[in-house]
């Protein structure tokens, strides 16, 4: 159980997070969302007893984060959003290092081995000298190698190319089957939603929104972009068909459609002769903007 | 303690220690085989040719005649400070300012070690590292001077001499180290672990330069001490105390500063 009470804490330029109240129940995998500076890491800096709070309180399984770190890493692992290895040190070295820290004696563990295996790493060689993607993958190896209860990663698939988040994804779905109380943060909704039971969602310091993740991803909205044959007629159809369509532009239509209206879009767009059919990737802030239109205007950020 | 931490933290930094060793060692060497009693009168005579304060102000000191006031004076007056005063602050920077800075300190935490934990691990090998260097130093000298100047140096004074320049340079790494766990900022930590011990370098230079000046060698830890008075025995060895008791201090000190602070990695 990882929960949050009235989580403050700040930094001396006053940006930080604000009264912050969670819980993430045993077994649950809760994703995080925010903007860059929304307040993420911050979060997650008091989570792992680096960060004291002002007031209210963090606590990992009934421990309070700061005064009983040590016991709560035990059974935590976490992969750090900006990872920095200590210097000169070479990959196998440094997962040797990590391991006798946390008490560990001998030869590399089986699940050592195969996290190794799994996201195809070979460790030896000097880290400074590793590609941005072996660095991450290296960082999830320690994070992970002992088998933690917890999970408390921050934008774990940075660096990843497609194929490897593909596994990570695959990985954390096992784990939460086994049981992992897990937190995610990401500026990415969609790897969110494959992976995560609820959702979080921060911006400048406050959560705006807490919800189920099915929930959410039925709630929102993405805007394709269509090109059409007969643009007219495309207009016409989608229209009648209770969307909302802008004026083309080189004949081709940005057409914002819900969650929950996918399916009647595609077919409404079967009937048409298409030339092209995209989904405009989104920026978190633009999705926020979209969410929150709908999801009524009173609800101001 | 951690030994895990221990152990990786001597290794990484053990290439620091073996180069200031090097040199202090080579220049142990040089000084001892240049040593010769019969010459003494005529060093002081040329040394007369120099402005008195210059040669004051380098520590030297003219009234010495046996191998070990010759060493306390021309050796520990100021390069056995200086030297390790910038093994000191290299390596104080080193433990902690420079991991939090980085952000690699977020690796160490991530473990079930506490804090304090950590910054004991870090401070004593600091400490140890400088207890070896000297001891290091110690066992060349009385091996030097054994096979180049045979019964000539007085190993238990030097023994004295060597304890505490040894205490002096626990307290100015155990600056560094305050400077090192306070500070979230490595060029700020690094600034003022470098720039209080070159102060009281200096203060003790300036403050050696004459009699008017001699006030200034109160403010600095260097000035405490005279190289010369410890070998002859006229420095009671209680000042040995007060080096060891203000590094305490300031170990405990940074110990409880690290404890409570908030880092930002």
């Amino acid at each position: 159980m990882i929960e949050a009470q009235g989580l403050t804490v700040t930094y001396p330029g006053g940006k930080g997070v604000f009264g912050l109240d969670f819980q993430i129940g045993d077994g649950k995998t809760m994703g995080y969302l925010g903007p860059n500076g929304a307040g993420k890491t911050t979060t997650i800096r008091a989570l792992l007893g680096f960060m004291r709070p002002d007031s209210g309180r963090a606590a990992i399984d009934g421990l309070d984060c700061f005064a009983d770190a040590p016991r709560i890493q035990r059974r935590l692992g976490y992969i750090p959003g900006e990872i920095s290895f200590p210097e000169k040190m070479c990959g196998c070295e440094f997962l040797r290092f990590m391991h006798a820290m946390r008490g560990g004696r001998g030869k590399r563990s089986a699940r050592e081995e195969e996290l190794l295996a799994l996201f195809e790493l070979d460790p030896s060689g000097r880290i400074d000298k590793f590609s941005k993607g072996m660095k991450q993958k290296l960082g999830i190896v320690a994070a992970l190698m002992h088998d933690p209860q917890v999970l408390i990663l921050d934008e774990p698939t940075s660096g990843l190319d497609p194929l490897m988040q593909n596994r990570f994804i695959a990985l954390i779905h096992r784990e939460r089957a086994r049981g992992k109380t897990i937190l995610m943060s990401s500026h990415g909704f969609e790897e969110v939603e494959k992976t995560c039971d609820q959702v979080l969602i921060i911006r400048e310091g406050r959560i705006i929104h807490e919800d189920r993740a099915e929930t959410l991803r039925r709630s929102r909205t993405r805007t394709y972009l269509l090109q059409a044959a007969q643009p007219a007629r495309a207009a016409a159809v989608l229209a009648e068909a209770g969307f909302t369509v802008p004026a083309a532009e080189n004949g081709s239509f940005e057409i914002p459609v819900a969650g929950d209206a996918v399916d009647r879009f595609i077919k409404a767009v079967a009937t048409l002769q298409v030339v092209d059919l995209n989904v405009k990737s989104q920026s978190l802030e633009e999705l926020f903007m979209r969410f929150y239109r709908q999801d009524g205007e009173e609800d101001a950020l | 303690m951690s030994l895990a931490l221990f152990a990786y933290t001597a290794r990484k930094n053990s290439l620091l220690l073996v180069i200031f060793y090097a040199v202090l060692a080579f220049y142990l060497a040089v000084m001892i085989s240049m040593y010769n009693p019969e010459d003494m009168a005529r060093i002081t005579d040329m040394l007369d040719l120099f402005p008195e304060d210059l040669m004051q102000a380098m520590g030297f000191s003219q009234q010495v005649s046996d191998l070990t006031s010759y060493l306390a004076s021309w050796l520990y007056g100021l390069l056995m400070l200086a030297f390790p005063m910038v093994y000191c602050i290299i390596l104080s920077q080193r433990l902690v300012a420079r991991k939090v800075d980085s952000g690699s300190m977020a690796y160490l935490l991530a473990t079930p070690n506490s804090r304090t934990r950590i910054i004991v691990t870090l401070g004593s090998y600091a400490l140890l590292s400088v207890g070896l260097l000297f001891a290091l130093l110690f066992g060349t000298g009385v091996a030097l001077a054994e096979w180049l100047q045979p019964g000539q140096l007085a190993a238990d004074r030097f023994l004295q001499l060597n304890i505490t320049t040894m205490l002096i340079n626990m307290l100015v790494i155990m600056i560094g180290f305050f400077f090192s766990c306070l500070c979230n900022d490595a060029s700020l930590a690094s600034g003022l672990a470098a720039g209080l011990p070159i102060t009281f370098l200096l203060l003790n230079m300036l403050g050696g330069v004459s009699e008017d000046y001699q006030w200034l060698k109160r403010w600095s830890v260097y000035g405490w001490f005279d190289p010369l008075e410890r070998v002859r025995g006229e420095m009671p060895w209680t000042i040995n105390l007060i080096y060891a008791a203000g590094a305490a201090v300031l170990f405990a000190a940074a110990v409880l500063i690290f404890k409570r602070r908030q880092l930002p990695v």
